[in-house]
């Protein structure tokens, strides 16, 4: 799956390229399905160049369906990709009393 | 940094479950949700449960959640709202934001039951106002009591999208379709018959097209899908709405096991990514356990009894009980958890064409795909029997975990048996009295009163009603088939309200005789 060299074909336009995938980020299924031609094969890759999932539901709404999209572009099962990573924090939090973490330990 | 035996994360009934059993052990056990109200989904859920008598059935979802509530507040269980969880770290360090500050507190053990969320599609103006998921309008309608819309078209026929759909008309909305993808209703047949019964039309391989609006949903179109679920092109329905709910399967929230490093799965049959987890529900990581719809997608009556499980099996893991009662304990748990993942809805039972009940009797197809059971069809089950007199007529066609209105007939009129997923049968020999409570007793409002002749050419049908404006004795208006469409004038001869039926109305209406078996709903005409 890792293998960049394999061909997944050209990226062809379809009418719903424009529909909005993650609503947080606007980001659409047609720059979903490009990132996947620019050689983004994994669910981080595509995260870190589009940043899907990465807005305020934290992906709560839209990684099924990315997932499903770059499963589809490289044609592979979406259960074939490795899910992204899961990181603290899991909920968006404000970044003053993310700073604050810690504080009352000094 | 603060200890606790167990920190859990989610108040729904998975988490509180656990906390009733690890604080009646003698742990000391903090609960966080992130909501501002604890219990989960549960308290959305104003209909009755399925299962058996010890496992809550027959109780309506809320009333389960403030027994859950009371139970544990009164074993001492903490109960933090508006407590988000941000990450767990080695040693079961977790790291909570409380108002604007991060707490750090360490478990001895923890429990992970943060449920599920619901999932979504896509389509052109799927991002209008208006498009929502079934859970988002349960929590408008039962949480907030603010209507979602008026017009209400449902995708999804699962359990969620015909219990929402009914609690839609319930509220006041009207439901113009249900519509799903697959070519069979996924849910239980009985949820589908009583949303069938009030004239939703059920529009089984169809899916949404797009949503109109500019700013806001106006309308929806849907059509057929062929086998490889592309649109059937010309076979396009538009209907005026002004909502449409999702109600296309859920997700486990379960990234939180994933940054804890538990081993995770991608299994198909629990409806996604989740912990690998044992018999007691703990993951690949000694003392953190998880339960609930976060370790496969369930139903509430199966997350609560793996809450059970994780809070008995981590009091012996910290020495609060021996071994050896852990081991009865759970063992009592699991034949009852076990039984409740019998049947044909069972999980393992997923994607499976089923032709037949366990007892032989061929399946109505035309309930699978139409919503319900045809005159024809409904004869071959064996709830149904014809005799003089009142007589309960259970139109109960599937095996599904459920077994109340054994218990509800004092005269015995009904039988199961010991097998819970069983199709209730009527004993033609034992005597109906006419009281109701088995009636009142379904949680799939399956079960009506007939007198096939009352011998005046007429005939009575009492039938569950949970509709407000509740119409009186000498109210006349139109009797409903299974379809939902109308097949006679009817006359409400009698309405009966009681403690014991809890919110089920009985309502009991006179027709001509040819429709005694036919008429199942009644509509008060304007």
């Amino acid at each position: 799956m890792n293998d960049r060299n394999r061909n997944i074909g050209e990226y062809i336009p379809a009418d719903d390229d424009n529909i909005i995938v993650c609503r947080c980020e606007e980001i659409t299924k047609g720059e979903i399905r490009r990132a996947v031609h620019d050689g983004m094969f994994t669910l981080t890759e595509i995260r870190r160049y589009l940043r899907t999932g990465m807005g305020l539901c934290q992906g709560q709404t839209c990684t099924k369906l990315v997932k499903s999209i770059v499963a589809k572009e490289l044609g592979i099962r979406p259960s074939d990709l490795e899910p992204a990573t899961g990181r603290a924090p899991m909920r968006p939090i404000e970044m003053y009393i993310l700073a604050q973490d810690g504080e009352d330990m000094k | 940094m603060k200890r606790y035996d167990m920190i859990i994360v989610g108040a729904g009934p998975a988490g509180l479950s656990a906390a009733i059993e690890s604080a009646k052990r003698g742990m000391h056990v903090i609960v966080y949700d992130e909501n501002a109200k604890p219990g989960g989904q549960l308290f959305k859920q104003i209909h009755k449960f399925f299962g058996s008598k010890e496992h809550k059935a027959k109780i309506r979802g809320f009333r389960i959640g403030d027994e859950l509530l009371a139970e544990a507040s009164a074993l001492g269980v903490e109960v933090v709202l508006n407590a988000i969880v941000i990450g767990l770290f080695s040693e079961k360090e977790v790291t909570v934001k409380i108002d604007e500050h991060v707490e750090h507190v360490k478990g001895d053990t923890v429990l992970i039951a943060t449920g599920a969320s619901e999932n979504m599609v896509t389509f052109p103006g799927w991002t209008l106002p208006g498009v929502i998921g079934a859970g988002a309008a349960q929590t408008m309608m039962n949480l907030h009591g603010t209507l979602p819309g008026k017009r209400v078209l449902m995708l999804g026929s699962g359990n969620v999208g015909l219990v929402v759909s009914f609690q839609l008309m319930q509220a006041g909305c009207e439901v113009v379709a249900l519509a799903d993808a697959a070519p069979r209703i996924g849910g239980y047949g009985v949820h589908a018959s009583k949303v069938s019964r009030c004239g939703v039309p059920f529009y089984l391989s169809h899916t949404i097209v797009s949503a109109d609006g500019d700013d806001h949903v106006t309308g929806v179109t849907i059509a057929e899908v062929d086998k490889n679920w592309q649109i059937i092109k010309g076979t396009e329905k538009h209907f005026d709405v002004d909502t449409i709910c999702l109600a296309v399967g859920l997700s486990p929230m379960s990234k939180l096991c994933d940054m804890a490093g538990c081993q995770m799965e991608d299994n198909p049959s629990k409806a996604d990514f989740v912990p690998t987890v044992n018999k007691y529900g703990e993951t690949s990581i000694s003392g953190i356990y998880a339960a609930g719809d976060v370790s496969g997608i369930e139903e509430a009556s199966s997350a609560m009894i793996e809450g059970r499980i994780a809070g008995i099996a981590a009091a012996a893991k910290l020495g609060f009980i021996t071994e050896e009662e852990c081991n009865i304990e759970i063992e009592k748990q699991e034949s009852a958890l076990e039984g409740l993942r019998q049947g044909m809805f069972a999980p393992g039972m997923r994607g499976k064409i089923i032709t037949e009940t366990d007892e032989g009797v061929e399946v109505s197809q035309n309930l699978l795909k139409k919503g319900f059971v045809t005159e024809e069809e409904i004869e071959r089950f064996p709830g149904v029997t014809h005799s003089e007199g009142i007589h309960p007529v259970i139109e109960c066609t599937q095996n599904i975990p459920c077994n109340p209105c054994q218990d509800a007939c004092s005269k015995h009129c009904i039988k199961i048996g010991s097998n819970i997923t069983a199709l209730p049968a009527v004993n033609p020999e034992a005597k109906c009295t006419g009281c109701g409570m088995c009636v009142a007793s379904c949680s799939g409002q399956a079960i009506f009163l007939v007198n096939e002749d009352c011998g005046d050419g007429t005939a009575e049908i009492t039938l569950p009603y949970e509709f407000l404006a509740l119409p009186q004795k000498g109210d006349k208006g139109i009797a409903l088939n299974r379809n939902g469409q109308k097949i006679c004038e009817a006359e409400v001869v009698n309405v009966r309200t009681a403690k014991a039926f809890d919110h089920t109305n009985l309502l009991t209406m006179k027709v001509p005789k040819e429709f005694a078996l036919n008429a199942r709903f009644f509509k008060k005409e304007a």
